[in-house]
């Protein structure tokens, strides 16, 4: 029947009939009074009497916490009892209970915080409806390139013969001239086929979006980003219907994109920046009386896969359309095409970054853990004697044990709380420092997903330092730890040790294995910063100056322009000289390239023959960039505004096209122009490294700005002093010509600079915050541990003291036990650094992944952090008086 | 001298070394007389040992719980004739039983020691 009442007892607890808390303190209470009564009917005063029987009684907390445990009750009600019992422990413990919070709160806030980034960027769903069905489909150039762009006839056929694709959407990025409403600006406008928004699922916020009949001249209709109309049209809702002006043209809005909406493919971006205006793209019709370019390969395209069609399939189906066109025409020659999922397209190329990032926290909150596990290790001795009473007393071990989980759980969300708050924190950090082609990061934040994982990370973690130490406290032989004054620590000494030791030594592995990262990325970006451009960066400002063809008839006109403004900017005090190029170093998108014949050669095949890079500068831009001129000379003053059939050729291409003969005086025809002219090498230009730092240096081609002549330039200009100042200056002589013209990307050539190595940079940055936050968070486990470890010793070191000892042989004594673990961990640390070096090895630019020069260097810091993390104990361990510690007994 | 785990002061200086267990059987003899609660049995204890034993609070309730548990007791909240509100403790069948065999191991115990000890 003894089961029966148990199960009695435990069923009303649980219905909570009955609490078992509060009958107990009841039930306590009462004693008290009926002592105090008994006390004062024995004739003491009313005071004295309540002290008495305060004093027999004894410490009433802890005879209640002792009664609860054994009484248990409930699974709520014992968890309840469990949580008080476990938060006045810790409330009495405080030093302990700080320093565990601290080191829980930094692993768990850094988790969160980089948790939430590979949330939104590889994990949330792509605000498309059905996105995990959305690709991008792109063309392999012969040369291995790979997301080229194709062209509107190879478009065409891909559309028509492709079976994988409910929908198909071609696009192209242009950046047009918005005059009007207020201040000119130039805005990012995406050419698009009306499917785009049939393919991307999306509809209007207001109005409609794009269909065919948009782009008839007079009536063309386009469609507005949220943001755009909210800036530039402050919402007002009364938009749709009207016409803005874009390149002097009227366009009528027809609709109006949700804020959700954004559709950016970086890669192979005409303008670098998410569109803020859409209009339809020109498709002719083939035969019909219209005609475009077919063959310039200037589409990104986009594609709806059909229900149970894979990436795979969709694929396969468009190389074998692909290589049908392929035979059909000589200008698809060795061309291919692949298929992108779009997370992959999105995210791809940052992948490997974030989840080496993610590892580095996660690394963190392990020696985290491992801290907090060594303190409550530490802490077993002296909870000795109140584990021993309770088991004593019937408390059954899994019951002890569920106990001190508890008090793991309770210091696990603390931690959580306190590390919400530095996630929180930590995100604005993250998206203020972040590069800025991460657009999505804008949206990143603590949501439900991320608190869902922030609260498994947090039992996890309270599981992963509390078991062990809950399992060692609990296996104590009773009659060692109640004997009064008996040293219990001694009985299960050594284990407590050796784990103790195991952990300090995992702590110093994880270290190195993150420092070692940190390490490589350090010396990988330094690296990178010593690639040489080819251009001298400092004191050089460039802003893009693009002219709208509704005021400029004639290529003149616009040669004529610029050659006016760099007058004027050159005449401005400060400025030491300025000039004009097409596509800036580094700008962050694209250039053009294309194919040439040499004069005396046969010409090769369309689309076979040789191909290079071609900019478009005056010599201006030379000068101000510092770009050598190696052979030759530049171009004239005459050359610069009038075709006179000259170009200048980069180092790499006289190299590759003219290996063993002076290029100088030869003739070549670029394909830049419908019926391209002959144009004679003047000159050889030093390499510049105008897409890529990381790349080979490609073949350039240079044109004067009248002989190949662009709608758009980028001004250069050297100054004396800061060249930021500069740019008000500059923006105030282009008003004088043109008060309509706007003037966009204002950047100094520092800022280019920075901006390319921006994601090299953040990650650097990152990964070496972690290491940095890994190393503190060990030397203080080392610390800890070491610290502890004299205390323990604290009479035999006395004893040898005593005996005669010197001081210097006791620190050594101490040392090479801190020592000694240390340089275990460094060795697993290493194997461990060397597993992971091919994770690492994407990340790097310039040095190995197993680099002997940043292993040795992250070994001594580590060595040095742990000497340090030591040596403050050992000290303390030589003052010990050897006369306090004999009487300690 | 004290010894917690058994939960008992000696009053006298004398030492007593209590077996383990000896303060359920106490317990469940103090209560074999009537119900009581848990000030009444300290006294009981202390004063049926001639103001020899007494039972810390501390070690009172916890083994009360753990009988409890076990079912040798059973416990009520009542109100006494002069109106004291308080939890009264009385034994069941099961923990009469307990009582009776613990008093025989006990007695079986007390045996063998004098039987020892007249040997010598």
């Amino acid at each position: 029947m003894r089961w029966l009442n148990v199960l009695w007892a435990r069923l009303r607890a649980l219905a909570g009939r009955e609490s078992v808390i509060g009958d107990i303190d009841e039930e306590l209470r009462l004693h008290v009074e009926m002592e105090t009564e008994e006390n004062l009917a024995r004739g003491m005063s009313p005071e004295e009497a309540r002290r008495a029987a305060r004093m027999s009684f004894g410490n009433f907390d802890s005879i209640r916490d002792t009664a609860y445990t054994v009484r248990g009750g409930g699974l709520m009600e014992t968890f309840l009892q469990d949580v008080r019992y476990g938060a006045r422990m810790l409330a009495r413990n405080k030093a302990f209970t700080v320093v565990a919070v601290l080191t829980l709160a930094l692993g768990i806030g850094a988790n969160t915080a980089i948790f939430s980034v590979v949330n939104d960027l590889l994990l949330r769903p792509l605000p498309y409806s059905e996105a995990d069905r959305v690709v991008m489909l792109w063309e392999v150039s012969p040369e291995g390139r790979h997301m080229n762009t194709t062209s509107r006839a190879n478009f065409r056929e891909w559309r028509a013969q492709g079976q994988s694709f409910e929908s198909m959407a071609a696009f192209s990025d242009q950046r047009l001239n918005l005059t009007g409403a207020g201040d000119p600006e130039e805005v990012a406008v995406q050419l698009a086929t009306p499917e785009l928004f049939k393919v991307l699922g999306v509809q209007p916020l207001l109005g409609r979006v794009l269909v065919e009949d948009d782009i008839k001249m007079g009536s063309a209709g386009v469609v507005l980003s949220h943001a755009f109309w909210k800036r530039r049209f402050g919402g007002d809702p009364g938009l749709v219907g009207k016409s803005i002006t874009l390149n002097g043209n009227p366009f009528n809005v027809v609709g109006i994109m949700p804020p959700s909406f954004q559709w950016h493919i970086k890669q192979r971006s005409g303008t670098g920046k998410p569109a803020e205006v859409w209009m339809v793209l020109f498709m002719p019709q083939p035969g019909g009386a219209q005609v475009a370019n077919e063959r310039g390969r200037f589409l990104s395209v986009v594609g709806g896969l059909k229900p149970g069609v894979t990436f795979e399939q969709a694929e396969a189906e468009l190389k074998t359309i692909h290589k049908r066109l392929e035979a059909d025409s000589t200008f698809n020659k060795n061309y291919t095409a692949e298929v992108i999922p779009l997370r992959e397209q999105f995210v791809g190329n940052i992948r490997p970054a974030l989840w080496v990032l993610l590892g580095a926290v996660g690394l963190v909150l392990l020696i985290a853990c491992a801290n907090v596990a060594n303190l409550l290790l530490s802490r077993v001795a002296a909870r000795e004697k109140e584990i021993a009473l309770r088991t004593a007393l019937g408390a059954r071990r899994v019951r002890v044990i569920r106990q001190l989980l508890t008090e793991s759980l309770l210091l696990s969300l603390l931690g959580t709380g306190l590390g919400l708050l530095i996630a929180w924190w930590g995100i604005g950090a993250l998206v203020a420092i972040s590069p800025r082609d991460l657009v999505s990061l804008q949206n990143v934040g603590i949501n439900t997903t991320v608190l869902a994982w922030t609260l498994g990370v947090t039992l996890l973690t309270s599981l992963l330092f509390g078991i062990v130490p809950a399992l060692e406290a609990t296996r104590l032989n009773l009659n060692d730890a109640l004997k009064e004054g008996g040293k219990g620590a001694d009985a299960h000494g050594s284990r407590s040790r050796r784990l103790r030791g195991a952990l300090v030594v995992g702590e110093v592995a994880l270290a190195l294995m993150l420092l070692v990262g940190a390490g490589l990325l350090v010396k990988s970006f330094a690296q990178l910063r010593k690639i040489d451009t080819g251009f001298e960066t400092e004191n050089v400002l460039t802003m893009v100056l693009r002219l709208p063809a509704s005021k400029y008839k004639d290529d003149p006109q616009y040669v004529a322009f610029f050659r006016q403004a760099l007058e004027r900017i050159r005449a401005i005090p400060g400025v030491r000289s300025a000039g004009v190029v097409n596509f800036l170093p580094l700008y962050g998108g694209l250039g053009s390239a294309t194919g040439f014949d040499v004069e005396g050669q046969p010409p090769a095949p369309p689309g076979m023959g040789p191909s290079t890079n071609v900019r478009v500068a005056d010599s201006g831009y030379f000068k101000t960039m510092n770009i050598p001129l190696k052979q030759g000379r530049l171009f004239t003053d005459v050359e610069d505004s009038e075709d006179r059939r000259v170009v200048l050729v980069s180092e790499s291409y006289a190299k590759r096209f003219f290996p063993g003969e002076s290029p100088l005086g030869k003739r070549i025809k670029v394909f830049m122009a419908e019926d391209p002219a002959w144009t004679e090498i003047v000159g050889i230009v030093g390499d510049v490294r105008y897409d890529n730092l990381m790349a080979e240096a490609e073949p350039f081609v240079y044109y004067p700005h009248p002989g190949l002549t662009y709608e758009f330039m980028t001004i250069v200009v050297r100054t004396a002093g800061d060249p930021a100042e500069m740019a008000p200056a500059v923006r105030r002589e282009i008003a004088a010509i043109d008060p309509d013209q706007p003037v966009s990307d204002v950047r100094t050539m520092t800022q280019v600079m920075a901006d390319t190595v921006a994601r090299q940079r953040f990650n650097t940055l990152l990964l070496g915050i972690f290491a940095g936050l890994a190393t503190l968070l060990a030397a203080v486990g080392i610390f800890g541990v070491m610290n502890y470890s004299v205390q323990l010793r604290t009479r035999e070191l006395g004893l040898r003291m005593a005996l005669g000892a010197q001081p210097g042989r006791v620190l050594m004594l101490v040392l090479r036990q801190g020592l000694s673990l240390t340089l275990v961990g460094i060795g697993v640390g290493l194997a461990g650094s060397l597993a992971l070096s091919r994770v690492m090895s994407g990340l790097l630019y310039g040095v190995g992944a197993t680099d002997p020069l940043t292993f040795a260097a992250i070994v001594v810091v580590l060595g040095v952090v742990a000497l340090i993390a030591c040596y403050i104990p050992a000290r303390r361990a030589t003052r010990v008086d050897p006369l306090v510690a004999l009487k300690y007994e | 001298m004290r010894d917690r785990a058994g939960g008992l002061t000696h009053v006298t200086q004398q030492k007593a070394d209590l077996l383990q267990g000896t303060l359920d059987m106490l317990i469940l003899k103090a209560l074999s007389l009537g119900a009581l609660h848990g000030y009444g049995i300290i006294q009981r204890i202390r004063q049926t040992s001639g103001e020899m034993l007494n039972v810390e609070q501390g070690s009172l309730y916890p083994a009360l719980y753990r009988i409890e548990q076990r079912g040798w007791v059973s416990s009520k909240w009542e109100t006494n004739e002069t109106g004291r509100r308080a939890k009264f403790y009385s034994l069941t069948r099961s923990g009469r039983k307990q009582l009776e065999e613990e008093e025989a191991s006990w007695d079986r115990l007390v045996l063998a020691i004098a039987k020892v000890r007249q040997a010598t």
